[in-house]
């Protein structure tokens, strides 16, 4: 290698270093490259850059995998390049979006480990990663947008329930059940993507529109039928009579009785899927660890309400409601032949789960003691009369 | 052997290249290290302009008062007791 290609190469190597440095540590990427340049020897002058590559690269990538992470929560305020784990931990505490997107790409993690020690094939590895990104990117266009007033909450569970509607009548059937889409060779379930937002949005929303929505998305669980989202929405809407008691609760909450007493009708005989169904049993007889893996990534998907509920009192009806619909969908799982979320094969539960963090707040209000409402003060909440909610 | 290498120059500015010659680390062990020590304040930095023209302006480094004193606590060699390198670790 000429002297001429060898200082050549030395040169890249720092730019390549300075275009991926944050701002912050820009100087460094300049005196890297300047020190380069002033060492006589070629070689040493090679080496001296590379060397100064792969030592500042990680920290760079660290220090730009925070911003991404900042901006995926939608928080203006950034995480410091010089946190420390704790302090990432307290911040992701305060932050119940940002926690719930970690717990996502925890679980979705735990869920590939699981498919790959089972032999799943590698494209359902591969189609789990992509809803995940498609998810988090949906999340981060969301969380853009301005904070939005209650018709546009009320207005977009309409739409969503029609789009639950339009799948029970003309989406694909299998077994007497309709409760898919096909969408460019995939097949996708409209209602793990879009209930779970539907109802945790409806938590926090009064409106009149909201509460049709909710009842037009009960009666399409009925046509379909699905059983195990039809007792998500019904398990939601009492979690919500609890701990926000009004009219528009009480009338969804009587829709989704009806709808889900309508599923109990027809019999399910759907057959359990691999990689999708009851592998809540089967992954403990690959290995306790495989089983341990899916147990833990179905926990974590929990862990945003959980928190919520113990340290944001101001939103106590949104944490209870989300954590609601997973659980419900957890169970189903668990008892019935219905997809296990996030940590089991399909997209289209990690694309829903994504949505459904959207509407908890950004940050949670840490000044309320948790202790300090009842539950019948708790739906007067400021935070719960003027949603800091966004729908685009 | 880094902070050895600084201390040893006194209140003399040093260079990358020179600092990761007399300390024997390579390059990228020494420059993620130099940006811990100013960011924690043991270590102050300046870009010098070059003295002969046609060459790059360079950037060097010195201990501050505070950078002093951790490098004589902590000699070459001299295992750091674990408080210590607790307490480093949080700041």
């Amino acid at each position: 290698m000429s002297g001429g290609l060898r200082r050549g190469l030395a040169d890249l190597a720092c730019r390549a270093l300075q275009a991926t440095l944050p701002p912050a540590l820009h100087s460094w990427g300049w005196a890297v490259r300047c020190e380069t340049a002033g060492i006589p020897d070629d070689t040493r002058a090679l080496l001296f850059a590379l060397s100064s590559v792969c030592g500042l690269m990680p920290r760079a990538f660290a220090a730009h995998l925070l911003r991404l992470f900042a901006a995926l929560t939608g928080n203006d305020a950034p995480f410091s390049e010089g946190s420390t784990i704790m302090l990432i931990f307290d911040a992701m505490m305060r932050r119940p979006r940002a926690l719930g997107i970690a717990c996502a790409i925890g679980a979705v993690v735990l869920g590939l480990a699981y498919m790959a020690i089972a032999g799943a094939p590698m494209r359902y590895l591969g189609i789990n990663v992509g809803a995940l990104v498609i998810g988090m990117t949906m999340l981060a266009l969301l969380g853009r947008t301005a904070a939005a007033d209650q018709r546009w909450a009320g207005g977009a569970i309409i739409v969503m329930a029609g789009a639950l509607l339009a799948t029970a009548i003309l989406g694909s059937e299998v077994e007497g059940a309709a409760r898919w889409v096909s969408l460019g060779g995939l097949t996708i379930q409209p209602s793990l993507i879009l209930l779970p937002v539907m109802l945790v949005v409806f938590s926090r929303t009064r409106s009149v529109q909201a509460t049709a929505g909710i009842v037009a998305a009960a009666a399409a669980m009925a046509v379909q039928p699905d059983r195990a989202m039809a007792g998500m929405l019904l398990l939601c809407l009492a979690v919500l009579l609890v701990t926000r008691r009004d009219r528009h609760v009480v009338v969804t909450l009587a829709a989704g009785v009806i709808g889900f007493a309508a599923t109990l009708v027809r019999a399910d005989s759907l057959p359990a899927a691999p990689y999708v169904d009851q592998i809540l049993y089967s992954s403990f007889e690959i290995h306790a660890g495989v089983g341990l893996a899916v147990s833990g990534g179905l926990a974590l998907l929990l862990v945003p309400a959980i928190v919520g509920l113990c340290r944001d009192a101001e939103n106590r009806a949104t944490s209870a409601a989300f954590g609601a619909v997973w659980f419900a969908s957890i169970m189903a799982a668990a008892f019935g032949n219905y997809p296990t979320p996030i940590v089991g094969y399909g997209g289209s539960a990690i694309i829903g789960y994504a949505l459904s963090l959207f509407a908890l707040p950004r940050l949670a209000e840490v000044h309320a003691a948790v202790g300090s409402q009842t539950p019948g003060t708790t739906d007067a909440a400021p935070s719960d009369r003027h949603p800091l909610i966004a729908l685009a | 052997m880094v902070l050895a290498a600084l201390l040893d120059a006194g209140g003399r500015w040093s260079h990358g290249y020179e600092l990761a010659r007399l300390s024997d680390v390579k390059s990228g062990t020494l420059y993620p290290l130099l940006i811990r020590l100013e960011a924690q304040g043991y270590l102050e930095a300046e870009w010098q302009q070059p003295v002969e023209g046609g060459r790059p302006p360079r950037h060097a480094y010195r201990l501050t008062a505070s950078g002093v004193q951790l490098a004589r606590a902590n000699p070459p060699g001299h295992a750091v007791p674990p408080a210590d390198r607790r307490r480093e670790a949080t700041i």
